[in-house]
């Protein structure tokens, strides 16, 4: 496959997946997932390949899903648009499954996170094994305040019930220092640093035979999926799919209707205008 | 009533968790009920004289709330504070007569049958918290111990003074079970430890990760209504979906065997013998009454401080 949205490349046993949008944030389209599926598919069997890291190309890791609509159908389903309930299931359930593939991955990945990391973005970085973040990222799920579900069930696995609700709720955004306090990402560090960060743990890991390192993963996922993760991603599917169908209040903020009238970035700015100055 | 036991008791298994629970042309004492504005309902737990604990009547105020707030479809998020100098200091430990308050008075005489079935309704409380469809937040300040800590752990949100006191005297929290839930699915060791300990103030609660947000007492009330006020923005469907999710997962996790595991370890400990050594509820309060009991206690849980002279 020929990588247009994304850079794929192998160094030193490590395999490298850059996000490549950088004029949007690297904003994630349908191409940017087929080319993801493609590269997580090739680095999988590839023995030269011992550890993923997956990164941002410019000023973010990812701003999430692009909402503008345009080649999104997979990414962002209309609530407008009719369509049928074994359609939407299977939209539902193709995502949640690359989700899961890239989870249980039989190599380490890494995410390395710098600026926003939001939305699928946020997702992308959860579904890796380990999250390196520059002090600099911001974390969070805005999902609620558009009226869709954030759909990512690791949340509550990863940072508990309080917190989980707290971010889910509010759609507010939290500091990689508060990330890390949480337990979402595995280290804060100094922007300078974060490269040289992730290059020392991915070298470490791929000097670590390939078959123990695969085990090991399986070992530690069988565990969350026995935890009941595994029935958690369908249960998500079901909800995302009743969550679709919500009837809209007088007077409800309808993203998709502003998006249209007044364009993209009006829209963010007045899904956000309410959570203005919230902790 | 006829048990199948061959004896009479005084049965409480049929009694209904929503008796008593109705709110319409309800005069609320114990706990009471108001708007802050449009959006935001408030359920005030109203026997600051006893430190805000648990009567019969305070549980079926506090559902009547519930009940109003679900009701009325302005309302998206429900408050939950204490009246006086705390939250709440957990069940009635006086076991007033007739009431469901644990240890519930001996005149009851219940079996194991009955017991457990005044265990399920009471424990089936706390689901109904968890699951009430808006969102809600517990605003904490002063003793948060034992069944009102069970209760605000119920929330979706504890916001809490810094120096509010969570937790339950002279035992460690792990017996608690059911307010093992904020923890799970267990995410750290530390959080782990967290709950072994008896008692954490609300600052140490807040880096533990059992509550949101710990803030000066002074600042408690303003810090919870903006909380609230921002929360209150998002439409009750996408809340509602949401929290079904979210719970929903959490079922899957397990949270409802835990809920029964403390129905059964409450029935458990109907029926421990104590060492002689130990703190004996019954013997002490039967000997020295209930502040005798809790001086007792406090001395058995702190030794070496000296208050055992």
């Amino acid at each position: 496959m020929s990588y247009k949205n994304i850079i794929y490349e192998k160094k030193d046993g490590i395999g490298y997946i850059t996000l490549n949008r950088p004029e949007k944030l690297n904003a994630i389209n349908d191409a940017v997932l087929d080319e993801l599926d493609a590269a997580f598919a090739a680095a999988e069997p590839d023995l030269e390949v011992k550890v993923v890291v997956v990164k941002g190309a410019g000023q973010a890791f990812s701003v999430g899903q692009d909402l503008s609509g345009v080649e999104t159908s997979e990414v962002l389903l209309d609530p407008r648009e009719p369509i049928s309930t074994k359609r939407q299931l299977e939209a539902e359930r193709r995502r949640n499954r690359r989700w899961e593939y890239i989870f249980n991955l039989a190599k380490p990945t890494i995410a390395q996170v710098h600026g926003y990391c939001l939305g699928y973005g946020c997702h992308l970085a959860m579904v890796c094994d380990m999250t390196i973040a520059c002090e600099d990222a911001l974390f969070g799920d805005p999902s609620i305040r558009m009226g869709l579900l954030s759909g990512m069930p690791l949340w509550i696995w990863l940072i508990g019930i309080k917190k989980t609700k707290e971010l889910l709720y509010s759609g507010r955004y939290i500091t990689a220092a508060e990330a890390e306090q949480f337990g979402l990402i595995n280290k804060a560090v100094p922007k300078d640093k974060l490269e040289e960060e992730v290059f020392r743990l991915a070298k470490g890991i791929s000097l670590l035979p390939g078959d123990g390192l695969a085990n090991c993963k399986d070992g530690i996922n069988s565990v969350m999926e026995a935890r009941g993760l595994g029935e958690a991603w369908r249960f998500t599917n079901e909800l995302q799919l009743v969550m679709q169908q919500h009837s809209r209040e007088p007077g409800e903020f309808d993203f998709f209707e502003v998006r249209d009238k007044k364009g993209l970035k009006a829209a963010i700015k007045d899904r956000d205008a309410p959570f203005k100055g919230f902790p | 009533m006829p048990t199948g036991f061959g004896r009479e008791f005084v049965t409480q298994y049929q009694k209904c968790e929503w008796e008593n629970a109705e709110y319409r042309a309800r005069q609320y004492q114990d706990a009471l009920y108001d708007k802050v504005n449009d959006r935001i309902a408030r359920i005030t737990f109203n026997r600051p004289e006893k430190r805000n604990a648990f009567s019969d009547r305070m549980f079926e105020d506090m559902f009547a709330g519930l009940h109003q707030a679900n009701d009325d479809p302005d309302v998206r998020v429900v408050i939950m504070r204490g009246a006086g100098i705390c939250f709440g200091a957990g069940h009635e430990l006086s076991s007033p007569e007739g009431e469901d308050s644990p240890p519930i008075h001996p005149s009851k005489n219940p079996t194991m049958v009955d017991y457990y079935g005044f265990e399920r309704r009471r424990c089936t409380k706390w689901e109904t918290i968890t699951d009430f469809p808006k969102v809600t937040i517990a605003q904490v300040h002063g003793y948060c111990v034992g069944a009102s800590q069970i209760v605000a752990s119920c929330c979706d949100l504890i916001i809490a003074a810094e120096d509010a006191q969570l937790g339950i005297r002279g035992f460690g929290n792990l017996h608690h079970s059911v307010t093992h839930w904020p923890v799970w699915p267990l995410w750290s060791n530390k959080a782990y430890a967290g709950h072994a300990i008896s008692e954490t103030s609300g600052k140490e609660a807040a880096e533990l990760g059992f509550i949101n947000k710990a803030v000066p007492q002074d600042k408690l009330e303003e810090e919870t209504l903006n909380w609230a006020e921002v929360l209150s923005q998002l439409p009750s469907e996408i809340v509602a979906i949401t929290k079904e999710w979210i719970n929903g997962s959490l079922d899957i996790t397990g949270i409802g065997s835990a809920q029964r595991s403390h129905f059964v370890s409450h029935l458990t400990l109907q029926y421990v013998r104590f060492r002689p050594y130990e703190v004996n509820l019954y013997k002490a309060k039967r000997d020295k009454g209930l502040k005798g009991f809790m001086k007792e206690r406090a001395i058995s849980a702190t030794p070496g401080t000296g208050l055992e002279k």
